[in-house]
């Protein structure tokens, strides 16, 4: 292999003209609250998603800020300790199973995926939409649960304590239940999809980085979720008509229920990131104008990483009575889940080597989740151990560790897709400035909030615990300041998105100047996506010749000198050059 | 019932439709066969041969239902694939399970 340092753009093909902005687009085709509920459309009901995991998001915020208020005390500042045991379960239910899950794979997955491998639709229209229905239904038990009179079991719900708890944990329960098959309905769909609507010339190895993470997400939820259905369920059964399967009291065995939840719900952190990582891999090479540097690895991992997750659930039971042959062979099986993450980090490392490299908020939130993501898996790796885990298991090292995965790395994600794709599925700009502001802010928040955590974790403070000694405080203080600043920087989004729906200059087909057939629709898309069938010439990230999966030339997005552009105020700040390198 | 000239690769056709008789057939042999492991169950005294015995008509309750009911048999390699997949995965689940259950007895941390 050899790299060419070029110093002009060598441009393979013309880029394409701008299209005609079609007078009908999936958003005004129909109008009225009717034609969103009775919508097959894939991208409106990613949109459906978009909003009721918004609010869920919110209510699992507001939660984890009366958490942190509380914690500013030694002794509980806001909240009595019984109410306590059900805010931080209420935050845990919400984020994990309202938002976290169907966050990417539900709203990007079915916007993007079809887009993005030249289908009209999802390949089934109408099961997509039964999914969101279902999804709906499931969340409405969960919330009216933790909401109304609460559940203080914590999020994973385990017996005995799960049985025999007074709070609302069969509702709570339930709505786990059935929204898990809103996550089956969506994996069946994406991958079915996959295997049998790509476009002419779409071969696997020229599918993008994110459909093979949604289709290795799509495999953890098909062989996962039915397993903490059956667990859920039997709890049920004990709890409601008193048949012993994990209360000991009456004969059953409560490690099973760990062993069962644990199944799934390892792998269900995967569910999580995967789709994560998929969106981190099409922002890169964007935003760095390279090719993906290992483009098998990355695609391959995806996939280890679905098989080896389902082998290491067992590293959240060392100290639950599991034997200790079994605790050794887990804390081995979880070594080797880290080898497929570090290459894939390893390769986002050397995609990013000499590229050009423009910082706008999806590359800003994306270089954010770099970082974060590599100190959560590295400190996964302290409670992998089975040594070091003995002394940190239930303090809040794993607190700090969990949330640096999942929010710093999966909610920034998020994050980066929304601003990536927010002017495909909209047709807007949003205000650049602010957009940065809130990656920067979200970034700083994010560290003040959970690297104290880390700190009292080591020291012993154990988790969800309403009361600490005096000398925790100072940490518990820094920890609720950041969440502050955390809590802010979430809020920009909430204002400037909306915003950019009204006030925000249109926004042109492609304005990252990106190589993904997503980008070759008008923004916003028609109904059907393609007026043509699209055919796929070359693979996935061609920006080292400068061309899209079409072989038709990038577009130069807008520069603060081209005046004449009506999105210059919002739109990127400079010129991303077309190619600065040749690999070959 | 499928035709006997019916490959697994060729395209479905109407005839490939069941007949509602044999899915009834199929569903009065499952159930059965759920009878049958109540009543062993209840009267049979096998002994240690219970537990395989009863699995055993389990397994044979699933197969028919993923055959039959499941259209594993016109499912193409794809859809056979994942269905062993869905097995190998739970076979992996058995086995870590069991593997800390049957060692308990020598020691836990």
């Amino acid at each position: 292999m050899s790299i060419v340092i070029a110093d002009e753009p060598r441009v393979a093909a013309p880029p394409p003209p701008e299209p005609v902005v079609p007078r009908r687009n999936y958003l005004n085709t129909e109008y009225g609250v009717l034609s969103w509920l009775l919508t097959v459309d894939h991208k409106r009901i990613g949109i459906l998603y978009l909003v009721s995991i918004s609010a869920f998001f919110v209510v699992g915020g507001i939660a984890a800020g009366l958490v942190r208020l509380n914690l500013l005390s030694p002794t509980g500042a806001i909240l009595t300790e019984d109410q306590y045991n059900r805010m931080f379960t209420a935050h845990g239910v919400v984020m994990l199973f309202l938002f976290l899950i169907p966050s990417i794979p539900a709203v990007f997955g079915n916007f993007f995926v079809p887009m993005m491998i030249g289908a009209k639709d999802l390949a089934f229209p109408k099961l997509n939409l039964a999914s969101w229905y279902v999804f709906m239904i499931g969340a409405g038990f969960a919330v009216y649960a933790v909401l109304v009179g609460g559940i203080d079991t914590g999020w994973t719900l385990y017996p005995p304590y799960s049985s025999r708890s007074h709070t609302n944990v069969t509702p709570g329960v339930f709505g786990v239940f059935i929204t898990g098959f809103s996550s089956i309905m969506t994996g069946l769909n994406i991958m079915v999809t996959i295997h049998k609507m790509r476009c002419p010339g779409m071969t696997w190895g020229r599918l993008p980085l994110f459909i093979w993470a949604m289709y290795a997400t799509s495999f953890i939820q098909l062989l996962g979720t039915p397993v903490v259905a059956i667990t859920l369920l039997l709890l049920l059964a004990e709890r409601v008509g008193g048949v012993g399967i994990f209360d000991p009291a009456i004969g059953g065995d409560p490690v099973l229920y760990q062993h069962m939840f644990w199944f799934y719900s390892h792998p269900a952190v995967y569910i999580m990131i995967v789709p994560g990582m998929g969106v981190v891999s099409e922002i890169l090479t964007c935003f760095s104008r390279k090719n993906i540097f290992g483009y098998k690895a990355i695609a391959w991992s995806s996939v280890g990483i679905a098989v080896v997750g389902f082998l290491v659930w067992a590293h959240h039971m060392y100290v639950a009575g599991i034997a200790y042959y079994s605790a050794l062979l887990f804390s081995f099986l979880t070594m080797l889940v880290a080898v497929p993450s570090a290459i894939k980090v390893f390769n986002w490392l050397a995609t990013l080597f000499r590229g050009s490299i423009t910082f706008h908020a999806p590359m800003l939130y994306t270089l954010a989740f770099l970082v974060l993501f590599t100190v959560g898996g590295v400190t996964g790796l302290f409670l992998a151990t089975l040594g070091t885990d003995i002394h940190l298991h239930d303090t809040y090292f794993v607190v700090a560790h969990f949330h640096f995965v999942m929010v710093g790395g999966m909610v920034l994600a998020y994050m980066a897709a929304l601003h990536y794709w927010w002017p495909k599925m909209t047709g807007r700009m949003y205000s650049d400035f602010w957009s940065r502001a809130s990656a920067t802010i979200i970034f700083v928040g994010f560290f003040f909030t959970f690297v104290p955590q880390f700190v009292l974790g080591y020291h012993g403070m154990p988790r969800r615990y309403p009361n600490y000694p005096q000398e925790f405080q100072i940490y518990n203080v820094l920890s609720t300041a950041g969440a502050s600043i955390l809590g802010f920087g979430y809020l920009l989004p909430g204002i400037y998105l909306p915003l950019s729906l009204f006030f925000g200059v249109k926004s042109p087909a492609n304005p990252w100047s990106a190589t993904g057939l997503e980008w070759q629709c008008p923004s916003p898309p028609t109904t059907f996506n393609f007026d043509f069938v699209p055919v796929v010439v070359c693979g996935p990230y061609e920006y080292a010749i400068g061309v899209d999966q079409l072989g038709r030339g990038l577009p130069d997005p807008p520069g603060p000198g081209d005046a004449a552009s009506p999105y210059r105020p919002v739109g990127p700040a400079g010129p991303i050059h077309k190619e600065t390198e040749v690999v070959g | 019932m499928t035709t006997d000239t019916h490959k697994p690769d060729d395209p479905p056709t109407m005839h490939d439709v069941d007949k509602v008789g044999s899915l009834f057939v199929v569903y009065f042999v499952v159930l059965g066969l759920a009878v049958a492991n109540i009543l062993l169950a209840e009267f049979g005294h096998l002994g240690n041969l219970s537990l395989p015995v009863q699995l055993g008509i389990g397994t044979v309750q699933a197969c028919l239902v993923a055959w039959y009911w499941m259209h594993m048999r016109r499912g193409d390699k794809v859809v056979t694939l994942t269905a062993v997949t869905a097995l190998f995965f739970i076979f992996i689940f058995y086995v870590l399970v069991l593997a800390d259950i049957l060692t308990r007895w020598r020691a836990a941390i």
